[in-house]
């Protein structure tokens, strides 16, 4: 479902992110770690084209689609439809006026999704939201409420991946196993690609296959993710898991 | 990349978005600079009639033409100018410091101080300000010092709403917490820490202003009841000429002009200001 | 064990609408936790703790003496607070912003202080954001040294930080001589800084004991729904805690957790109190079946 060979993200000349290879197939999950400045935010963002004012090189292929070259349409319907992009605050995405129901209904039908209110019922049960919070404005919702419609919204497109940068650090324990128990579910029911951007080694380690761990711009260790987190090769993923509590 | 705010469409549109603030900054220097420079720019002494040369056309000599005092237009403007910027950084200065120090007071205190100090702000805020300069004109003799108080006295209530509101932000903030845990003294608490971190709305509101008071004291002398003959001042000079209209137009235009383009700048530079403080385009980190 | 200040029946709010309901806390030294998520009230605590909110009732001792009458000076030297976020005024140096908390005379000691926390005296003219999350860190830290204190409040001190520098802090103030009340929401962290730990829920203390028996085998639902939230490294994924059957979920009031309670039974419908077992306090009704690993 993701393709990337030597990606190279640039801001003015500095280099933000080189990646030379990252796939995610369906059902599969791929963790990218690092801390800030890593430059596995801005990786994440030029998959979907994204990254304002960067330039971006190499092959990037989300869904068939070549991100680098399509035009702007397609990025707009392969941003809207078939990929989720699940932030850290998922309520500065949601329009404040507008309840939640009439949003997904509006989102649904401008993508030709045939039944709207079924699809935003059984979005709604997939993530285990109650469809009554469809009546409610975003600021009505918790946090970890807003995480999970917005993969709702995503999974009623029909969307085959999910792209998550940090999608729990904001929230509770317990909220966050929540949402992650969503994503995990997904994953194995619907068959979606994850792509999931943490600094949480732990959390990842529940859940991702694979993992690439970046440092200042450069992917340092990558390979499956037991074997990674049990057998560290590179100094700074072995400073990372000591700095584990 | 955590707490990093994403700029979405920011990026390369940033600078077009802040090309009217730039063309704002640069309109209001020449302004005050035309103004600060006149003696030596004016082509004319400022209050000479020359009743032989009334109202003539814009020409070579008089480029904005004379009015039916005939004196230059051009040179009016220019002094004119000299009057309402005096008037908006005399009036914005009083009530920006009045209404932000007590503003500052009661959004940090809370409590009964911020309720009386509101409530005194809210009666203030209760006449309409050209209403209450009105009865302030009267009362006081007209002149270029009754329209900055009577501007003041309607312009300090929004500085001290806008400050307290800010204030009682800042003061919820962690630092002003710290502050308070190490016992500084509360007036030193909104000294130090609480009136810096407040400015910078105050700062947008001043700039979009400016244009605001030398429109409403042009008002005032257009009504009569603000700078009088023979302080030259833009309002006064549309009021004393307006009946020439259809007849002489630049009597009337180039002053008028002058009013539109300054509040005009001093908007755009608010919005410019506004727009770069923004606490949303801060990237984090 | 001394107590640095204790919390009697207290019972803080903002208005009239009580937020923290009728809390008894004692600050000893080797440190003490004070672990609940978002809405337990554990920052609206730390805030009392800090003299910043008078309870609505209850009582801080200070020593032996009420808060309220207490000698502030030697408190607000005895009791410093390190916050999360903007904890240091943007506009000021970071060394002036020290240098806040020294007497006139003693503002030489600035760069010191900014040894004793592992910094460079140059940066003390240096403004907030030209310091990165963990120096800033770091320099709240030395202000609060700077009064001297014996206890240290400390507010999800890392919670914003990278998970390397973290532990770099962590180590710091572990380091440190003096008493801590930390809030966190991070089982982890409680573990590593403090000896006993109280966990909030809504409000209210629902268990409380020595650190590491509460997180070894919590007597509490909530603590354990915490404990096994939290993620392990090659762990099984956290399991989410079940939901109650409605049917025990009844009508509001009694016990604060029952409505997310997978144990709640009927019973639950009475408020249950705190109550010693085994080492530690704990209220719930059925708290020996959940120590017993039910």
């Amino acid at each position: 479902m993701i393709e990337v060979r030597d990606l190279r993200v640039s801001y003015g000349g500095r280099t933000a992110a080189r990646v030379p290879e990252l796939d995610v197939r369906a059902g599969e999950c791929v963790a990218i770690v690092g801390e800030s400045g890593s430059g596995k935010s801005t990786t994440l963002l030029s998959l979907l084209g994204l990254a304002e004012g960067a330039h971006v090189s190499g092959e990037v292929r989300v869904c068939g689609v070549d991100v680098l070259r399509a035009p702007e349409r397609r990025l707009r319907e392969l941003r809207g439809a078939r990929v989720a992009l699940v932030m850290q605050a998922p309520q500065a995405a949601l329009s404040p006026t507008t309840r939640l129901g009439v949003l997904m209904r509006r989102a649904l039908r401008l993508h030709g999704v045939d039944a709207p209110d079924r699809a935003a019922r059984e979005a709604m049960a997939a993530v285990m939201l109650d469809p009554e919070l469809l009546r409610r404005y975003p600021h009505e919702i918790s946090g970890g409420q807003a995480q999970r419609f917005a993969i709702a919204l995503a999974i009623a497109l029909g969307a085959g991946v999910v792209l998550a940068d940090e999608p729990t650090s904001a929230l509770d324990v317990t909220v966050q196993a929540e949402v992650m128990g969503v994503l995990r579910r997904l994953r194995e029911e619907r068959d979606l690609a994850l792509l999931l951007v943490s600094h949480d080694l732990a959390l990842v380690s529940t859940i991702a296959d694979r993992v690439l761990v970046m440092k200042d711009g450069e992917v340092v260790e990558t390979g499956p993710a037991a074997e990674v987190l049990a057998r560290p090769s590179h100094p700074y993923t072995r400073e990372l898991l000591e700095a584990l509590p | 990349m955590r707490g990093a705010v994403v700029r979405w469409g920011r990026g390369a549109g940033a600078p077009a978005r802040d090309r009217p603030a730039v063309l704002g900054a640069a309109l209001l220097a020449v302004i005050v600079l035309a103004a600060v420079l006149a003696p030596w720019l004016a082509p004319y002494p400022a209050d000479e009639p020359d009743p032989v040369n009334a109202l003539l056309p814009p020409s070579a000599a008089h480029w904005f033409g004379t009015d039916s005092a005939g004196r230059d237009v051009l040179t009016r403007v220019l002094y004119g100018g000299r009057t309402s910027l005096v008037i908006a950084v005399a009036v914005l200065g009083v009530a920006a410091t009045v209404g932000v120090l007590l503003g500052v007071v009661a959004g940090y205190a809370g409590g009964w101080v911020r309720d009386v100090i509101m409530r005194v702000t809210d009666v203030f805020l209760a006449f309409p300000a050209l209403l209450l300069s009105l009865a302030l004109a009267v009362v006081l003799q007209p002149g270029v010092t009754t329209v900055i108080v009577a501007l003041a006295v309607t312009w300090w209530p929004w500085y001290a709403r806008l400050a307290a509101s800010v204030a009682a932000s800042v003061a919820t903030r962690p630092y002003v917490d710290a502050a308070r845990c190490l016992g500084v003294p509360a007036p030193l608490i909104v000294l130090r820490h609480v009136l810096p971190n407040s400015l910078t709305p105050v700062l947008v509101q001043l700039s979009q202003d400016a244009g605001g008071v030398i429109l409403t004291a042009a008002a005032l002398s257009y009504l009569g009841l603000g700078a009088q003959e023979p302080t030259a001042e833009w309002g006064l000079m549309v009021q004393q000429s307006q009946t020439l209209f259809t007849t002489n137009w630049w009597v009337v235009t180039f002053p008028g002009l002058a009013i539109m383009l300054t509040a005009f700048a001093s908007n755009l530079v608010g919005e410019g200001l506004r727009d770069a403080l923004d606490p949303r385009r801060v990237v984090v980190r | 064990m001394t107590t640095l200040l204790r919390a009697e029946g207290v019972t803080l709010g903002y208005g009239r609408t009580p937020v923290v309901h009728d809390v008894t806390l004692d600050i000893t030294e080797g440190g003490v936790g004070l672990i609940g998520e978002s809405g337990s009230g554990k920052t609206t605590l730390a805030r009392a703790f800090l003299g910043l909110l008078t309870p609505m009732s209850g009582t801080i001792w200070y020593g032996d003496q009420n808060l309220k009458k207490a000698d502030m000076r030697r408190f607000r030297r005895d009791v410093q607070p390190v916050f999360q976020g903007e904890a240091l005024d943007p506009r000021m140096r970071v060394g002036a912003s020290i240098a806040e908390a020294l007497p006139r005379a003693a503002r030489d000691r600035v760069p010191g202080l900014l040894q004793q926390v592992g910094l460079d005296p140059e940066l003390a003219g240096r403004r907030p954001h030209q310091l990165s999350g963990g120096q800033r860190q770091r320099v709240v830290i030395a202000r609060a040294l700077a009064a001297g204190p014996r206890l240290l409040v400390l507010d999800e001190p890392t919670s914003a930080l990278d998970m390397t520098v973290q532990a770099k802090i962590l180590d710091l103030l572990a380091r440190l001589g003096t008493g801590r009340l930390l809030i966190t929401h991070d089982l982890a962290v409680v573990g590593r800084l403090c000896r006993t730990s109280y966990v909030l829920f809504a409000g209210r203390v629902v268990e409380s004991g020595p650190t590491a028996e509460l997180l070894d085998a919590p007597a509490h639902p909530y603590t354990r729904a915490l404990r096994d939230a939290v993620p392990r490294l090659g762990g099984e994924p956290p399991r989410v805690a079940a939901r109650p059957e409605p049917s025990a979920v009844g009508e509001p009031g009694g016990c604060p957790f029952r409505s997310r309670c997978p144990l709640a039974v009927a019973e639950c419908g009475r408020t249950p109190a705190l109550r010693e077992i085994e080492g530690r306090r704990v209220a719930c009704h059925r708290a020996e079946e959940v120590l017993r690993g039910r």
